[in-house]
């Protein structure tokens, strides 16, 4: 048996590591596809981030002050469902408002991730006092209600993209803490993470390598449900006037639908004006909700009965 | 388990609860940037309050804005507990924030009640017939529709039943919680009046809430279906009917109670949006109003009353299910 060489050796593990997240994307994928319900919500996803991302493309650059056209137009062959209140076509804002609804979707669900996931580890892991602490902790959250809560710390922090997001993320890690930490109650009791002891690991090194590459996959799944109730508390947060404004901000599908109610859309008669922005909203939450709850399904196997 | 032992416990993690929210509230009013006197102004402007200077000094000495952090927090603790939770600076200047509330307070409990009532009562309905049906055409479509109906902001709902119910074909009011004249009637018509007027309110709740409860019974109706007990009564002869009404609905009813705790969380936002949109002058308008006019003290007390309402209604709740639950209640 010949001795490998550090320079082989070091390929080999860089091979293996290759291989193994290959394996483990190809079963996540696999888990996608094979349920019909997460399948639909991923191809709707991946329209509406076409759609949206696709805007400058499909229907040219965002309205600006200078090409503005008359207020208030009904739909016509060129302006397909009419222009707002400063002549924009209604068909540009709507199509460019997924941007800013799906990045403060991403990103609010990233932090909250991040704060959820810890939490959970954290309480799992340690158990005792730490569990009992954060476990309150995350139920106390939970209960308070999100929408006069997020309502208050945006009026305090002042709108902005940013407060939008850290309001959101505050509102949005109770359930994946809660979630992650049943999950790390199990997986501490295993085997391996008793070897990984026995061979003198820390507890850091046992969260960071055994615990968290096991919970991954139901974060992803928590990631993606987050998203979906992120981009709907935005559009509550925005249709209250409290969303990202001002001159060269694209306005998201909530701040559409407030103005459209702000400028008597509805005594006036135009459909057109609230009624897109709204079924967006809602088909991007159901879509989201649709592929979480799917993958939580693979990935969680108490429910999986259901 | 001990049921005064139960009851206790419960009695005092409220009590801890209810203290962390008031915690909560008073440090989420400190992230403002300025020093403290800045809950006194609205952002960026000058106190445009009637009661102008005095106002503003007797205020500064009530709630000590002008003493350390530490202090300030036993001050607003002490104000607390004697029921004082501040006076309202824009939106109705000068005024105890509790005489602003008081009156929304019966207004907001009345919607969210009757509201609470038909989603509760049409979400049995739905979930006894897809739990029953489970897999077969009616199951499929109550199922998509009530989370269709989930998914959609309640903003957006009341926009469409007021656009469609209210101006394209006028048959209930756009707006207001009573007609003009409202108080010359006799009261069946008031009553009538009333109704007329909360209909697309409490239709927009049912609409994005009734999943709540449709899908929490048909996930338990399926977890009684397959039990023992199912198969005896069948076997005993019992119709169809007698079978889901004696054996399976009470044993599925129960999760019921859990997943109102959890709803009772989206009433309250639910409120503040139907309010709003449809010109009702309760607590979730007063939110509203409290927020565009950053008058703080205002906001700062709705958030606790409104929390502390969410609070104590899920205590309420967890302990109904002990009682409603004979093996919990004799365990």
């Amino acid at each position: 048996m010949s001795v490998a060489t550090p320079m082989s050796a070091q390929a080999s593990v860089l091979r293996e590591r290759i291989l193994t997240d290959l394996i483990r994307f190809r079963k996540f994928f696999a888990a996608i596809v094979h349920n019909k319900l997460s399948l639909a919500g991923l191809v709707m996803i991946l329209i509406f981030v076409f759609m949206s991302v696709g805007a400058p493309i499909l229907v040219g650059p965002y309205p600006s002050q200078f090409d503005r056209s008359t207020p208030f137009q009904s739909p016509t062959s060129a302006h397909p469902l009419g222009t707002d209140w400063q002549g924009f076509d209604i068909l540009k804002l709507v199509m460019y408002g997924g941007q800013i609804s799906l990045l403060i979707g991403f990103v609010s669900s990233f932090v909250a991730m991040v704060i959820g996931t810890s939490v959970g580890l954290v309480a799992g892991y340690y158990g005792r006092v730490t569990d009992q602490v954060l476990s309150r902790a995350t139920d106390f959250f939970l209960v308070i209600p999100w929408l006069p809560f997020v309502l208050v710390l945006s009026a305090v922090l002042g709108p902005s993209l940013e407060t939008t997001i850290v309001a959101i993320a505050v509102v949005s890690w109770p359930t994946t803490a809660r979630v992650i930490r049943s999950q790390v109650l199990t997986l501490k009791e295993r085997k391996f993470v008793e070897r990984a002891r026995a061979i003198g690991a820390n507890d850091f090194q046992i969260l960071r390598k055994h615990i968290l590459p096991n919970v991954m996959p139901l974060v992803w799944a928590e990631a993606v449900l987050t998203i979906s109730s992120a981009v709907f508390t935005e559009s509550f947060l925005s249709f209250f006037g409290l969303g990202p404004r001002g001159p060269n901000v694209i306005e998201s599908w909530g701040t559409i639908v407030n103005e459209a109610y702000q400028y008597l859309a509805l005594i006036n008669g135009q459909w057109w004006y609230f009624l897109p922005p709204g079924l967006f909203i809602t088909l991007v939450v159901l879509a989201f909700a649709m592929l979480g709850y799917g993958l939580e399904e693979v990935f969680n196997p108490s429910l999986r009965r259901r | 388990m001990n049921l005064r032992r139960y009851l206790l416990r419960k009695v005092a993690y409220v009590i801890l609860t209810v203290f962390l929210i008031s915690t909560l509230n008073f440090f989420l009013f400190q992230i403002l940037p300025g020093d403290p006197t800045r809950v006194l102004l609205p952002r960026g402007g000058q106190s445009n309050a009637t009661g102008g200077a005095s106002l503003r000094e007797e205020l500064i000495h009530e709630w000590g804005l002008d003493q350390p952090v530490y202090v300030r927090f036993l001050v607003y603790m002490n104000n607390l507990l004697h029921g004082n939770l501040g006076t309202s600076i824009i939106y109705r200047s000068g005024t105890p924030v509790m005489t602003v509330i008081t009156p929304r307070l019966t207004t907001t409990l009345l919607l969210i009640g009757g509201a609470t009532a038909v989603t509760m009562w049409a979400g049995v309905i739905l979930g006894r017939i897809s739990g029953w049906r489970r897999g077969r055409p009616s199951d499929i479509v109550i199922t998509l529709t009530s989370l269709f109906g989930y998914s959609m902001p309640s903003f957006w709902v009341s926009l469409i039943f007021l656009f469609y119910l209210a101006y394209v074909f006028p048959i209930f009011p756009p707006i207001g919680e009573h007609s003009l004249g409202y108080e010359s009637m006799d009261p069946v018509s008031q009553a009538l009046d009333e109704l007329w007027h909360f209909a697309l309110p409490v239709l927009t709740f049912v609409v994005t809430n009734v999943a709540w409860f449709s899908l929490t019974l048909r996930n338990s109706l399926t977890d009684v279906l397959p039990e023992d007990y199912m198969l005896t009564a069948a076997a005993k002869g019992l119709t169809e009917r007698m079978r889901l009404r004696v054996h399976a609905l009470p044993n599925a009813r129960l999760p019921l109670v859990t997943a109102s705790a959890l709803y009772f969380g989206w009433v309250v936002s639910g409120a503040i949006v139907v309010e709003n949109v449809f010109g009702i002058n309760g607590l979730g308008a007063l939110t509203w109003d409290a927020t565009t006019s950053l008058d703080f003290p205002l906001m700062s007390a709705i958030f606790l009353i409104a929390t502390l309402g969410v609070v104590i209604a899920n205590a309420v709740s967890d302990v109904l299910y002990v009682f409603l639950d004979p093996r919990v209640r004799e365990a």
